[in-house]
């Protein structure tokens, strides 16, 4: 019998959960009995190896370690937060043809994000199939509620190479929601606050009678524990330069080894007001000789290098609650999920936009994996009365030729949901008519992602205006876009074909799936 | 869709199934009988007659008249109006009777207005049917008779609410429809047709709680949630509607309001000149005719005159609206919907569909003395 998992793909870690047939949900542990698995996967010269084996790869070859690439997934190369990374990452980030962002190894081998998120999720399966004793193939997997349709379909894409059907792509506020088990307590408005290693994930979430409605969904694709981690790191170089004399900054081996230590540091300044940072080989001299570097950090002088970071957390929450008309007092209970939410001043700032303290929760790392796996046995129909329903973060837009774009589909629309457009020849015998879609809100092209260009072809000969082509737009309830085109007057299903479209092409994921089916 | 009732009535012979259309049923639509509810009229129920080769065929209708019967507690008698039961179903229980059509499936939905084959859509479904098992065989036909109902209907029949509804009443009917027919509910049954059934379903009940929202929010009856879809014209009628993405100036959204800004009719507008090849004359006499109610020889008129004038828009459009409003004197609105979106797809400009989609929208689509008025 196969068995299906609920994971957590994290930007920094990963979890794994079931829920047993006592109906009590379970983290997987790891081989080295950990419950979260670093996202890391270390190109080494044996082949990759995935998660807490591959840290060793962070300290010695950086440039092939790959973190972190969650954030990457479905991005356009040309996103300005995309640039910024490309300055900071010790690994380099190259531009895809199609404009997506690739991982560019020192061998000169190219690595799409997919891959590497399907090799993290390749290890989760093999870590549950080694518990099970059984094969697992199918999954819930948690991704971010302000993905784009890009995202997910790259997220889909990076399951499929890794063997794994995606039974529902699940929003991780709603994950951390169910995962709490709002559904057991009375009928409440929640705000759930999600801020992981790369991204910061705000929802509104009703809970009445078993039903968690999704209201609205907001987000900071680019706000995490790594931009905390940066931020830090660029405050001890700047002290490094002034007391010891020498500029780190190009050194991508002894910056990486000071943010694993600003990492640690940070950690232990969420439970306690001063801790130790300590390097023991920061740079080794021309003689040979290894320079130790080490000083004391204060709670508080984490928290003024981070508060640029700290004030973006407003704006989201803001957003979000002006989407679905409430105000702050509106909201029943908040929850804070994610392990940046142990900072206190994280805490802190949230309570203050709130003018509420959240609620605490125990495990803010492994509750998103809990609610997923609980998605997974209400998919099973294990258990039952709980229903979720969500919206789609982004609005759907088209345009035809260089005309302004047109919203298809409302930002907040409940999903799945069905829109179309019409569209007329313009020429007598027009064989084909060309249209874009877009994800956004604005008319103006250049805001929006761009999710493909798309043509009917082999339209029937006839006068201008006289062929009806209907574009049928779906988003279906994992929020991928789905398109079909229907010609009018004869009623005949057209082919669409792909003009350009961003992410992995179908072929190439089903090469990738059987190339990492071989390969294991 | 106030859970409708389904009443069954089982035929083991042919010849008894022959009896019930043409006997038992009056005027070939109404049947009389006695049910152990309550039932109030306008009340939808569904018929499931099953036939002698153990097909149910789901038939929509809705309760006429409804008298309690004295002495029997709880029992009704009712008068039916089957509206579902046309000459698609006759015809299609008599190939089977004939022993034409052997597998059991759906009742073929009716074809789209305007895409015409159903097959394709069908298949699936009809495959799948044969091995289910007899109750969710009915859950099947139940789910394929509401979706027949929901796509040709307006969308707040679909959420089944008045047109007037407040949007928390909206609210409570979505939330009512999404609990019964929500995908994840039969997910579990592992029934490819009865998940896409569902699907479909929520999809529509979905966009017609999105539309209405959006149409509340249009008039200041509820608070802005996202952004905004510019509503094309009719999409608060019936689902199989139209809009032109290809317009060279985009048609005045129809809000709830908007009759008092659309402009005096057609005929005292001068053409526009870049869509009118001629034909002005015909025009006049078509629209004339119209104004009469004589929706047949204004369409022979204006096909003849596409005949001289094949590309002008005017023309064509006028020739979809009256194609609509003699659908809409059959009573078939669905059609004529799509129709009056089809001439606003080929020219923005006519004001008559306009007129006549949004007369639909917010009166009785009977009253067809409002409707010629249109043309006047």
């Amino acid at each position: 019998m196969t068995r299906s998992i609920g994971i957590d793909l994290g930007t920094s870690n990963s979890v794994a959960a079931v829920i047993d047939a006592d109906g009590v949900p379970r983290i997987l542990t790891t081989p080295e009995g950990s419950t979260t698995m670093p996202s890391l996967v270390w190109f080494s010269p044996d082949g990759p190896v995935v998660g807490e084996a591959a840290r060793e790869g962070l300290d010695h070859s950086p440039d092939v370690t790959i973190f972190g690439a969650k954030r990457l997934l479905g991005r356009r190369f040309d996103h300005p937060e995309i640039k910024k990374l490309t300055r900071t990452l010790p690994y380099q980030l190259i531009e895809a043809p199609n404009g997506d962002t690739w991982i560019a190894l020192s061998a000169g081998k190219l690595v799409s994000p997919e891959e590497v998120c399907a090799l993290i999720l390749r290890e989760i399966r093999r870590m549950a199939e080694a518990k099970f004793g059984a094969p697992v193939n199918r999954a819930v997997i948690t991704i971010p509620a302000w993905y784009d349709a890009g995202q997910r379909q790259a997220t889909k894409d990076a399951a499929q190479i890794a063997g794994i059907s995606v039974m529902r792509l699940l929003s991780e506020p709603t994950a951390a929601a169910l995962g709490h088990g709002a559904h057991r307590g009375a009928d409440r408005k929640y705000l759930v606050c999600d801020l992981g290693g790369g991204t910061f994930d705000v929802a509104a979430v009703d809970v009445e009678g078993g039903i968690f409605e999704v209201l609205a969904t907001t987000g900071d694709a680019f706000l995490g524990g790594d931009d905390v981690d940066r931020a830090v790191v660029d405050n001890l170089v700047r002290d490094v330069r002034t007391s010891r004399g020498f500029d780190i900054s190009t050194d991508t081996i002894a910056v990486e080894r000071l943010r694993l230590a600003a990492q640690r540091v940070k950690h232990d300044l969420s439970g306690s007001a001063g801790a130790n940072l300590h390097v023991p080989e920061l740079v080794q001299l021309p003689s040979g000789k290894g320079v130790e570097y080490g000083r004391p950090m204060r709670r508080d002088e984490l928290e003024l290098w981070s508060a640029p970071l700290i004030r973006r957390l407003e704006p989201p929450i803001r957003e979000a609650l002006a989407r679905c008309g409430r105000k702050t007092s509106d909201v029943g209970e908040i929850l804070l999920v994610g392990g940046m939410t142990r900072m206190p001043a994280v805490r802190r700032e949230i309570g203050r936009v709130m003018g509420k303290e959240p609620s605490e929760i125990a495990n803010p790392e492994e509750v998103v994996a809990i609610g997923a796996a609980l998605e997974v046995a209400r998919l099973e129909g294990t258990i039952e009365g709980i229903l979720l329903i969500d919206v789609v973060a982004r609005g759907v837009m088209m345009s035809l030729g260089q005309s302004e774009c047109e919203t298809v589909i409302a930002q907040s629309s409940v999903v799945p949901t069905r829109e179309h457009r019409v569209f007329a020849t313009r020429q007598d015998d027009q064989s084909r008519i060309e249209f874009d879609v877009w994800e956004g809100e604005s008319p103006d092209p250049t805001d929006n992602r761009h999710l493909g260009r798309y043509a009917a072809v082999d339209l029937p000969e006839a006068s201008s205006g006289d062929v009806l082509v209907m574009v049928e737009v779906t988003i279906d309830t994992d929020g991928t876009v789905r398109l079909g085109a229907t010609e009018l007057v004869s009623g005949e299903r057209l082919q669409l074909e792909q003009v350009f479209h961003a992410g992995l092409a179908r072929s190439e994921v089903a090469r990738l799936a059987r190339q990492l089916a071989e390969a294991s | 869709m106030a859970a409708g009732r389904t009443l069954h009535v089982r035929c083991p012979t042919w010849d008894q199934v022959e009896q019930f259309y043409s006997r038992k049923l009056r005027k070939g639509k109404l049947l009389s009988m006695k049910v152990p509810f309550p039932a109030t009229v306008g009340s939808p129920v569904t018929l499931g007659l099953e036939l002698p080769n153990g097909v149910t065929i789901a038939i929509d209708g809705h309760v006429q008249k409804a008298s309690a019967i004295e002495g029997e507690t709880g029992k009704t008698w009712i008068e039916v109006e089957l509206v579902g039961f046309n000459d698609d179903v006759i015809a299609r229980i008599k190939a089977m009777a004939a022993g034409i059509e052997k597998a059991p499936g759906a009742t073929p939905a009716p074809p789209p207005p305007v895409a015409a084959p159903a097959e394709p859509a069908n298949k699936l479904p009809r495959a799948k049917s044969e091995e289910l098992p007899v109750d969710e065989r009915q859950l099947f036909q139940h789910l394929t008779a509401e979706l027949r109902r929901m796509r040709s209907a307006a969308v707040h029949e679909v959420l089944g609410v008045s047109r007037e509804a407040t949007v928390d009443e909206v609210r409570r009917a979505w939330m009512l429809l999404v609990r019964k027919l929500h995908p994840d509910l039969v997910a579990r049954r592992k029934a490819p047709a009865i998940t896409h059934l569902a699907e479909e379903l929520t999809i529509l009940s979905n966009r017609a709680y999105d539309r209405l929202r959006a149409a509340l929010v249009h008039e200041g009856g509820a608070v802005a949630v996202g952004s905004h879809v510019k509503a094309p014209p009719g999409w608060l009628v019936g689902f199989d509607d139209l809009s032109s993405g290809d317009r060279a100036q985009p048609l005045k959204p129809t809000g709830r309001s908007a009759v008092a800004s659309v402009p005096p009719p057609f005929a005292n507008t001068p053409a526009v000149p870049q869509a009118a090849t001629g034909g002005e004359t015909f025009e006049t006499r078509a629209r004339a005719m119209l104004g009469q109610g004589d929706a047949d020889n204004a369409q022979e008129v204006l096909a003849a005159a596409l005949v001289v004038y094949p590309r002008s828009r005017p023309l064509r459009s006028l020739y979809y609206v009256a194609s609509a409003m003699a659908a809409l004197f059959k009573g078939e609105v669905m059609l004529a919907t799509s129709q009056l979106e089809t001439a606003l797809a080929h020219y923005d400009q006519c004001i008559e569909a306009a007129r006549l989609l949004d007369h639909l929208r917010r009166h009785d689509p009977s009253d067809q003395e409002a409707m010629k008025r249109v043309f006047r």
